[in-house]
Parts: structure tokens; sequence; C-alpha cells
């Protein structure tokens, strides 16, 4: 059991990084690649198995992401489906022994958060052009204030709020764990099942926003 | 807790690699997937129309070559019940008249017949009459003289009576 909020880091040509956080990354895209993989190797016309479960998600999310972005936005599901897989296997993985998310890091939710808006952002220049950056000062110039400070806000509440969910869930774990006594396993249980539930409401959530912020930029607008 | 470093980019090329791993390896061969699927249903459905409009087709087809059939059969049978009639009133005729011609040719013979038994008649009738003028007369004239009063005597009789009876 890992002190709390104390981080091995590792030193690599001049940068410091966290090994442990790096590591959980990388066993997360192997869990994640080897889903993909299992799901892919032998596809059928008509689904069994994993098959099944992978295609409704993608099925899914693909619709979330038409219904979002339109039909233009129809190569960003890659990205989204991508997004909420790694989000919903990090969070995940914090729940097995020895294990840590990748998400109780802000470096990754951060990253991943300041990534998004990056996407939105270019792609709203390209796809947009001046009339991207005229938005930002409707209806009245004035309003650029405001705006400034939404976009800084939104990479900032994605990142802290599945940080905050993730970390708090496996504090609360290792509390649980050293309050009650060993034959009382029940509130552990119990509060592994709701970080279960929690780890998946999470990544939906960063999904579902991130999705929100490319609508902005991405999508048609109706009334020009 | 809360420190940040050089994690941060790592994270993000991380993620780039995951999200293009992905979609190399799981993301297009199943789309791809899912589309032929649509097709493939679509295509289904499609065929499932044309064949169930072509079945439509043959079973119109069918009633009406059943329809002319039964009509051609009410045709044939027409004619044949037609010539059997034609046949059975030739027929007829034809017996008719043979038997007409029967009749005739009987009622030719039964002529005939009577002509004969009246030469017949006529020959014992002179012999029975000699016999008779002479046990009659009993005294022989003269034979010349007999045959001129016989033949008179039959001359007298009536073509078609002998006597008083009809022939």
């Amino acid at each position: 059991m890992h002190e709390i909020g104390v981080r091995e880091t590792v030193q690599f040509a001049g940068l410091t990084f966290n090994w442990e956080t790096l590591v959980m990354t990388w066993i997360t895209m192997a869990i994640v690649l080897l889903i993909a993989f299992l799901a892919s190797r032998n596809l059928k016309l008509v689904p069994t198995g994993t098959q099944n479960v992978v295609e409704m998600l993608i099925v899914w999310l693909r619709e979330q992401v038409a219904n979002n972005l339109g039909a233009r936005g129809d190569f960003l599901s890659p990205l989204v489906i991508t997004l909420f897989l790694f989000l919903v296997i990090s969070n995940w993985l914090g729940l097995v022994p020895q294990m840590a998310s990748p998400t109780n890091d802000l470096n990754t939710t951060l990253g991943l958060a300041l990534l998004m808006v990056l996407i939105v952002h270019v792609l709203g220049l390209y796809m947009k052009g001046m009339h991207y950056v005229k938005h930002f000062f409707q209806p009245v110039p004035l309003f650029v204030v405001i705006n400034a400070i939404e976009e800084v806000a939104k990479p900032i509440t994605l990142s802290f709020r599945l940080f905050g969910n993730i970390m708090a869930g496996e504090i609360l774990i290792i509390i649980l764990l050293k309050l009650v006594p060993i034959w009382m396993p029940i509130p552990s249980v119990i509060w592994l099942a709701f970080s279960i539930f929690i780890g998946g409401v999470q990544a939906f959530i960063f999904t579902s926003l991130s999705l929100a912020y490319l609508a902005n930029a991405v999508k048609e607008d109706e009334e020009e | 807790m809360i420190d940040i470093n050089a994690t941060l980019i790592a994270q993000m090329l991380n993620f780039l690699i995951l999200v293009v791993l992905l979609r190399a390896v799981a993301y297009k061969p199943i789309v791809k997937m899912l589309k032929e699927r649509e097709d493939n249903i679509a295509n289904n459905l499609k065929q499932a129309e044309d064949d169930k409009a072509e079945a439509k087709k043959a079973l119109e087809q069918y009633q009406a070559q059943l329809a002319d059939a039964r009509v051609q059969a009410q045709e044939i049978m027409d004619k044949a019940e037609k010539r059997a009639r034609d046949e059975k009133a030739a027929k007829l005729q034809e017996t008719n008249q043979e038997i007409a011609q029967m009749k005739e040719a009987a009622q030719q013979e039964i002529q005939r017949e009577q002509a004969r038994a009246v030469e017949k008649l006529k020959g014992d009738m002179v012999t029975l009459s000699l016999a008779a003028a002479q046990k009659i007369v009993s005294k022989n004239i003269d034979v010349a003289e007999n045959e001129a009063l016989i033949s008179e005597f039959i001359d007298q009789l009536d073509k078609n009576k002998i006597g008083d009876l009809p022939c």
C-alpha cells in the first residue's frame, strides 16, 4: 500500500516523470488494445460474445458523436471512443489491489483536458476560420472577457472533476481498509461497487463534455 | 499531491498513440463490418421485396393461364359434344334411309311373288277348269272348241281378281 500523495519520480532527459502513472497508463493502454483486438480479431456479420459488447459501445458512442457533431464530425469518432474506453479502464484499474488509476494523477486528466481543448480550438479555426474567432466577441465585444474565462475554465473543471473523484475514491478505499477490521468487509465492498459506478459515470461525463466542446467547434451553425 | 511535471506531455502522447492504434486495430474494421451488415440487411430486404413482387406476378400469370385453360377445355368439350350430336344425326338418317330401302326392296319382292302366284294360278285354273268342264259336260265336243271356250272364260277374269277373291 503506497503512501497517499507521495509519488515516485524518475528523471529522464532533464525532465521529471511520475513513474507509477506512466506504468499504469501503459497497462491501461495494453488492456484497451487487448479488448479491441479480441473484439475485432474475428469479425462476423452476425456478432457474438465480445464483439457484441464492443460493437454496442462503438455504435452507442458513434450515435453520440453523430447527435452532437452532425455528419461532419464522424472523423472524430475514434478519438471519442478511445477517450471513453481509456478513461473507463483507467478508473477501474485503481480498484484492483496493487494497482493505481492513471487518472488519479492530475497530469493525466489535465493533459487529456488540455488536449481536448487544443483540438477544439484547432478544429474550430480550421473548419470555421474567422467565424470561429468572431463568436468569442458575441453578442457584444465586451463578452470576450467572459468567454476567455470560460475557455480557461473548461480544461480546469474537466480535469479536476475526474481527478478529484478518482483520487477521493482510492483514498477512501485505503482509509476504509485501515479503519474497519478485516472481518467486516461490507463497507469496503459497498464502496468498491460504488467506485465502479463512479468510474463509469466520470468517464462518460468527461467524454460527453468533450463532445459538447467539440460540437461548438465542428457543428455547422443553423442560424447563419 | 498536485505536482504538474513532464508526465502531462507524456500522457498526451500516450493517449494520441492509443487513438492511432485503436483506430487501426479496432475502429476501422468494426465500422467497415457495420457498414457491410447494413448493406447486407438492405440488400436482403430489397431482395425479399423483389421476390415478393415476382411471386405475385407469377401467381397472376398462373391464374390467367388456368382461366385460359378452363375456357379452352370448355371449348373442346363443346366441340366434341357437337360432333357427337352431328354424328348421331347422320347415323340416324343413314339408318332411316336403309330401312326405307329395305322396305322398298321387300315391297318389290312381294309384288314379284304376287305376280308369279297369279301366273301359276292362271295355269292351274286352266287345268282345273278343263277337268271340271269334262266332268260336267261328260260329252267331249271338240278339243279346239273346248280351248276357245276356256280361253274366253279366263279372259273374262279380272286382272286383279280370281273369281271374287281380291289378290
